[in-house]
């Protein structure tokens, strides 16, 4: 073969591995809503900045046929690229070659990325489209699976761990995507689930779609397993794009600046009147936030899951913070093992990647009921506590209104280490509302009176005057300051600023206990 | 050196600046900023608990009592229309339609206590 020919052959079979499973079967994706393994890796990546790795890999297994079929790079494309000009690795998994099934050389391939994204701290996409182990290769297909889950694992804090799924992600294989950081879908067309639809049937007899069971609608929504939801594969890739703008490359590397005409001090009038007068009466805490992000550029996470609290990234004075707010529309902004869950998982993945929090409070208690007791609020409540504490990032909170009892404390109070707390005028901070309180307190005087329940108003009232402030707890320095609400943007901003030094030591210790 | 007056909030700085030369700041990162989605880019799903029964079942998301009815049986209603107000937890939640619809069934009437859970309008 003379070089020439040599070079002809080496393009024939990038060509060919380049195709998949066929151009046939890829345009039958199209047809379906998807789009095929490399189609996703190019929408993904700045153009003609992907470089690919390992596209010549093929399977070692020679059993039940397998030494026949010819599996293009294995079923997997992996490689790394620039994304908005920064470095990202990726695996993009091709349902095309036997439906992208995990074999042993498929799992090493995607290994292999891992190891360098950790290598040179730079974030790892994984696009899951498998139909799950590839049965032939029994167990080194399984052991694939367990070499992904450890990498996920190590890297988790380290680098950035993103998974979109785009097709099925069954089994063993949902528990990548579940280690890391972020997981992504597609409505209607990608689904999560351990046991399918058929394997639920014969074991409890219950009847299930695959979209029913584990569709985008059910994971963002209901079991709270995936954060973001695209209504198609061309959304979903600009929704990463945009969460890669507010995150870090890796555990040690700064947040990008984006410069904004956005003033610092921007004072925002419209907050001194956005609390309603009674403190029964609701108000929706996204007016809130984004008037004091930059640009009102706010991108909430999990905004299906436990809405009772929000949580999601902004950016203020150029600089990436992670906001946790209780939202009095939904449940009273009260916290429920779901939200507990939700905002200690976000605030662990900013103090992680060194990205101040935020807090604006309005809470008025964990939720009360014996399905909640039954299903461990304690255990569930206690992982935000615990993140709280953990984080060492710097940590600001505003109460807006409510902050009572445990609840109060666990919303990044004071005393479990935030740096600077704020309280607006409207803030009613104290041990219990007054209702509950006045009839503790009160409890002989309301019995004693002839008129009962005019004395428990008047009691009631008489707390609410003397406790229901932020001067109480001015008084005692658990909050830093009261402000104005309109200048809330500003004193947060000055606040971060103060802060972007803060250093804090704590025990050296393998690591703690969170509970789980 | 050039003399600049900056206004913060409405009150006057005098600022003084001076080229001083040398290399130039640090480059902004990529130009590629990410699209400000605002209320657009919300979740669409806000119904106050996601319904596991059927789609158009208005569950209550905790225990509480019915403040108001703000429709009656046969309604039509839109998706994020206030049906309800459940008073729980001392504030007063408003309980919207989960879809455009009917209101098939109306289960509670201004003074019921409801649990967790339970049904208390039906959209379809």
């Amino acid at each position: 073969m003379s070089q020439k020919e040599k070079i002809e052959s080496l393009k024939s079979m990038k060509t060919s591995i380049a195709l998949g499973g066929g151009q046939d079967k890829i345009e039958k994706r199209h047809t379906e809503g998807k789009y095929s393994a490399r189609e996703r890796i190019d929408m993904l990546f700045d153009e003609g900045s992907f470089v690919e790795i390992d596209a010549f890999i093929e399977s070692r297994c020679f059993d039940f046929g397998m030494q026949k079929k010819k599996l293009a790079g294995d079923g997997v494309v992996t490689g790394y690229g620039t994304v908005n000009g920064r470095k990202v690795f990726a695996a993009s998994q091709d349902f095309t070659v036997i439906g992208g099934s995990l074999g042993e050389m498929h799992a090493r391939k995607i290994t292999k990325v891992m190891d360098m994204a950790v290598k040179m701290g730079a974030p790892f996409i994984a696009i899951n489209d498998s139909g799950g182990a590839r049965i032939e290769e029994g167990l080194d297909a399984l052991s694939g699976y367990g070499d992904i889950f450890y990498r996920n694992t190590l890297a988790s804090g380290v680098i950035p761990q993103i998974s979109v799924i785009m097709g099925p992600c069954a089994g063993g294989a949902v528990y990548s995507p579940a280690i890391t950081d972020f997981i992504f879908m597609v409505e209607n067309t990608s689904q999560m689930f351990i046991t399918g639809p058929q394997v639920i049937k014969s074991v409890t007899g219950e009847d299930v779609s695959v979209e029913k069971l584990g569709g985008a609608d059910v994971h963002t929504a209901v079991s709270g397993v995936a954060h973001f939801k695209s209504a198609n594969e061309e959304e979903c890739i600009e929704d990463i794009k945009r969460l890669l703008s507010f995150i870090p490359d890796n555990n040690v590397s700064d947040t990008l600046y984006y410069g904004t005409a956005d003033s610092a001090g921007r004072i925002i009038e419209s907050l001194n009147e956005i609390i309603p007068e009674e403190s029964n009466k609701p108000y929706d805490m996204y007016g809130i936030i984004e008037e004091i992000v930059d640009d009102g550029d706010f991108m909430e996470i999990h905004g299906a899951f436990a809405q009772n609290i929000i949580i999601g990234f902004g950016r203020l004075n150029g600089k990436s913070v992670g906001i946790i707010a209780n939202q009095p529309k939904i449940m009273a902004g009260s916290l429920d093992m779901n939200a507990a869950d939700k905002a200690a998982r976000f605030v662990r993945f900013c103090d992680a990647f060194n990205i101040p929090l935020v807090t604006l409070t309005d809470v008025p208690a964990f939720l009360p009921g014996v399905a909640q007791e039954h299903n461990g609020i304690i255990r569930h409540g206690a992982k935000l506590l615990y993140a709280f504490s953990e984080a060492t990032v710097p940590k600001v909170n505003v109460i807006l209104r409510k902050a009572y009892g445990g609840a109060y404390i666990a919303m990044n109070s004071k005393t479990i280490g935030a740096d600077m707390v704020f309280a607006w005028p409207s803030a009613e901070i104290a041990v219990m509302g007054p209702d509950g309180a006045a009839n503790i307190i009160f409890k002989k005087d309301i019995t004693a009176s002839e008129n009962p329940a005019e004395t428990r108003k008047e009691k009631i009232a008489e707390y609410r005057d003397k406790f229901s402030n932020p001067y109480v707890a001015a008084a005692r320095g658990y909050i830093d300051d009261v402000i104005e609400p309109s200048e809330t943007r500003a004193k947060i901003v000055m606040a971060l600023e103060m802060l972007n030094t803060k250093r804090e030591n704590r025990p050296a210790k393998k690591h703690g206990n969170i509970p789980l | 050196m050039s003399k600049y007056i900056i206004k913060v909030n409405g009150n006057p700085y005098e600022v003084e600046v001076q080229e001083i030369g040398g290399p130039s700041a640090p480059m902004a990162p990529a130009a590629v900023k990410p699209r400000a989605k605002g209320t657009a880019g919300r979740q669409a799903v806000k119904t106050a608990q996601p319904a596991v029964a059927s789609a158009g079942d208005v569950a209550a998301p905790m225990p509480g009592t019915v403040l108001k009815v703000k429709v009656a049986a046969g309604d039509t209603v839109k998706k994020g229309q206030v049906l309800l107000i459940l008073e729980a937890m001392k504030m007063e939640n408003e309980i919207v339609s989960p879809a455009d619809g009917k209101v098939a069934a109306l289960n509670v009437e201004a003074g019921k206590s409801v649990t967790a859970g339970e049904i208390m309008v039906t959209i379809a």
